[in-house]
């Protein structure tokens, strides 16, 4: 009860408490609203060396693509690359002389040169050629528009059906988000329960009342867990605004990020044995946060890792808290397919406490 | 005041602030060990060192069930047990249970080669793959899905062994290939561009405006103040620190990056050091506003993790300047990191010249101009206020 009077009575923390998950999600919005744009203007410019109807063909789809923008037609190859070069466009394409010749004998091509420093967008610029050789491909093929060179046909296509009926791409990280909300609270909680305490000096009364250390951690705990339930039924809340379908159990998904917190809280302590100043254990707990983005499947799935990365993410219980998540909130999964999750986080929180208030009682 | 005593009373705060630094072992722990290697570090583990290659999909347990059981069938699964990309294919004879396996964490896709796979090839219609994926892992499902429709474009019944297949015709459609031209990066060497900004970002945020929000809870601002040496001084002094601070880390990531992961920049040590160190400079400016604003410690700890944050969305770190639209736009090309990343993108990635990036570097440099004006008038007009 204390924790919590004195959050309400600490406006700046309270109003962390909420922003933390109003602006993560703000941002993640601003990401995919990036992404998922239905047109962009990436400068590109093209360079038809075989002025044939076939590079006609190809220039039309190059120039109705919705992701590219032609910006200039030039007459040689190396004017072209010449432009990427000086970054008056992302990416040059050149449709080379015999491109029509060769497109009747199926093995034609176009020459796609990009600045790669420009991360995403030379992926839009790639995926707009591939995307315009396709429809090509398919005109020729189908003959319409009275475009017919016997090309031969993709031979497979590759259908696609995920688990859950969204789109390969659909909105993976939201679950990772949750956790990520659950961590950052439990460190700030860490920070707000103990290390400010010892800065005020109350934290050596606390210990010399006639309450137990661990009854001090446990209420201080229990004041993550209120905390920590507060913070995803408002990211769930978020989540329901934003349209995305929760199919597993609540109190299952509750339980997660509860555990999550309660282990965050739980190394937490251990580490505030050693750091004592609020500002530096916050910064070492940010420090720290950055990384699990991308090792603890917050953003992508540690599969996708490379193999030290697997390594250190499968020694993080993070990881199992962030896949119950997502098994929870986009599988339906029932308790037994994330038993052994929670277990990790559990057992790793019960292996942590006692060694917190090993520390903290030689350090008081 | 003349200017020999300005730059003394300077050096006096610069050798002041280094005192502190090397009697405060959390902050050489912090500024110099724990942010360049956490970052570093994860970004190295995560993506694989600059000279090393790894397919995301070679592990990835992946079901194969064929219901056709012809020669092509055969030479599909052939075709990609063989390639580096799926090392892991598990075949299954029934679909309905390889299917039921998913979201059991055994397989995370299931391949099924439908009936009718090879009489489509042979009559030269359009045969289907049908890939079921568990689509709970982010960023699996696309990573399996191009990848195996790579395999699928180049696929030929009438091969026993099909050729192995480069990057590029993994990406090309079949009956136009598209050649890529340009330099391709290492994620790590991308990343570093990254790392080296971040790092920089972090830290001189954190030294700066969190250092003056530690002398003034110690008070030792206030007597700073009521010393004869000017509020310019003071500035500069800390700059010198910091500035010196960031030489260090930068030899400190570049270091590991270089001998750590074999990134290998396209440009001079010197060029990164100037570019790390207006990024540095740039940071200043904005820590010193940061500090004028009577922050404590901690608000300003939670400032630098959302300006970390902020960056992710709208500097260019994640999606290009040119593809944000709006607001979002605008506030991007008003951020000075947006410059910075795009010069440190087009010096250690592409090897430009720094004195050929004139816009980035004119932006950066106006920036800082302003900002160290803006913290001098608001830590001058503020005196009373940051000191009671």
């Amino acid at each position: 009860m204390k924790e919590l009077k004195q959050l309400r009575r600490d406006p700046v923390s309270l109003i962390l408490t909420v922003m933390f998950p109003i602006i993560l999600i703000g941002i993640f919005i601003v990401i995919v609203a990036a992404f998922s744009a239905t047109t962009h203007n990436v400068p590109v410019v093209v360079a038809d060396l075989d002025g044939t109807p076939a590079s006609d063909a190809m220039l039309n789809e190059l120039t109705r693509s919705r992701f590219i923008h032609v910006t200039q037609l030039v007459q040689t190859e190396d004017q072209a690359y010449q432009a990427v070069n000086n970054a008056q466009a992302v990416g040059a394409i050149i449709i080379p002389q015999g491109f029509g010749k060769a497109l009747l004998a199926g093995d034609a091509f176009v020459i796609v040169s990009t600045d790669n420093s420009k991360l995403t967008s030379s992926q839009f610029v790639v995926g707009a050629v591939n995307q315009g050789a396709q429809d090509l491909v398919n005109q020729v093929t189908s003959g319409e528009g009275g475009i017919n060179f016997g090309l031969k046909i993709a031979p497979i296509e590759v259908i696609t059906r995920t688990m859950t009926g969204r789109p390969p791409s659909g909105d993976p990280i939201l679950p990772g988000f949750l956790g990520l909300i659950a961590i950052l609270g439990g460190f700030d909680d860490i920070v707000n329960a103990i290390n400010r305490e010892r800065e005020r000096g109350t934290f050596p009364r606390l210990t010399l009342s006639p309450v137990s250390l661990f009854a001090v951690y446990s209420g201080k705990m229990s004041a993550t867990i209120v905390l920590t339930i507060l913070r995803t039924a408002l990211m769930l809340v978020i989540f329901s605004l934003y349209g995305l379908v929760i199919h597993g159990n609540l109190i299952l998904i509750f339980l997660t990020t509860v555990l999550i917190a309660i282990f965050t809280f739980s190394l937490g302590l251990t580490i505030s044995t050693r750091i004592r100043s609020t500002a530096t254990l916050t910064v070492l707990e940010i420090a720290m946060t950055f990384p699990l983005f991308s090792l603890a499947g917050t953003v992508n799935s540690p599969l996708l890792l490379a193999p030290g990365g697997q390594a250190i993410a499968d020694s993080l219980p993070w990881t199992y808290g962030n896949d119950a998540l997502r098994r929870l909130i986009y599988l339906g999964a029932g308790p037994n397919a994330i038993v052994g999750d929670l277990l990790i986080l559990f057992v790793s929180s019960l292996i942590l406490m006692p060694i917190a208030i090993l520390l903290s009682k030689r350090t008081i | 005041m003349s200017v020999a005593t300005f730059l003394s009373d300077s050096l006096a705060i610069a050798e002041n602030e280094f005192r502190q630094f090397r009697r405060n072992r959390s902050a050489i722990l912090i500024s110099l060990v724990v942010l360049p290697l956490f970052f570093t570090v994860s970004f190295g583990a995560g993506q694989g060192g600059a000279g090393t290659s790894f397919s995301p999909t070679a592990n990835i347990p992946i079901g194969f069930v064929d219901n056709d059981n012809t020669i092509a069938s055969l030479r599909l699964w052939q075709t990609l047990t063989r390639s580096p990309d799926f090392h892991n294919l598990i075949q299954s004879y029934n679909e309905q249970a390889a299917i039921a396996e998913l979201g059991t964490k055994r397989i995370y896709a299931v391949i099924v080669v439908p009936k009718g796979f090879q009489d489509a090839l042979e009559n030269g219609n359009q045969a289907r793959l049908v890939l079921y994926t568990d689509d709970s892992e982010p960023g699996v499902s696309d990573q399996i899905q191009s990848t195996l429709t790579g395999y699928a474009q180049n696929f030929d019944p009438n091969v026993e062994v099909q050729p192995a297949l480069s990057q590029l015709q993994k990406q090309s459609v079949a009956g136009v290939g598209v050649v890529r031209k340009g330099a391709i990066f290492a994620s790590f060497n991308v990343g570093l561009t990254t790392i080296l900004a971040i790092v920089q970002i972090f830290s001189v945020f954190y030294e700066i405006a969190g250092g003056m929000a530690r002398e003034r809870d110690e008070g030792t601002y206030a007597r700073l103040l009521a010393s004869p040496i000017p509020i310019g001084s003071i500035m500069l002094g800390k700059t010198l620190f910091d500035i010196l601070l960031s030489v260090l880390r930068t030899f400190i990531v570049l270091g590991m990056g270089i001998y750590g992961y074999g990134a290998k920049p396209s440009t001079d040590f010197g060029t990164i050091l100037a570019l790390s160190l207006i990024v540095a400079i740039v940071t200043m400016g904005i820590g010193f506003v940061a500090a004028a604003l009577k922050l404590g410690q901690r608000a300003v700890v939670i400032i630098t993790f959302f300006l970390i944050l902020f960056l992710f969305a709208f500097s260019g770190l994640v999606i290009d300047n040119n593809l944000l639209v709006g607001i979002s736009k605008t506030i991007s090309s008003a951020l000075p990191f947006t410059y910075a990343f795009d010069a440190l993108r087009r010096t250690i990635l592409l090897g430009r010249p720094l004195l050929s990036l004139t816009f980035d570097l004119e932006y950066m440099i106006e920036f800082i101009i302003v900002s160290f004006a803006l913290a001098f008038v608001l830590l001058h007009s503020f005196r009373e206020r940051l000191i009671a």
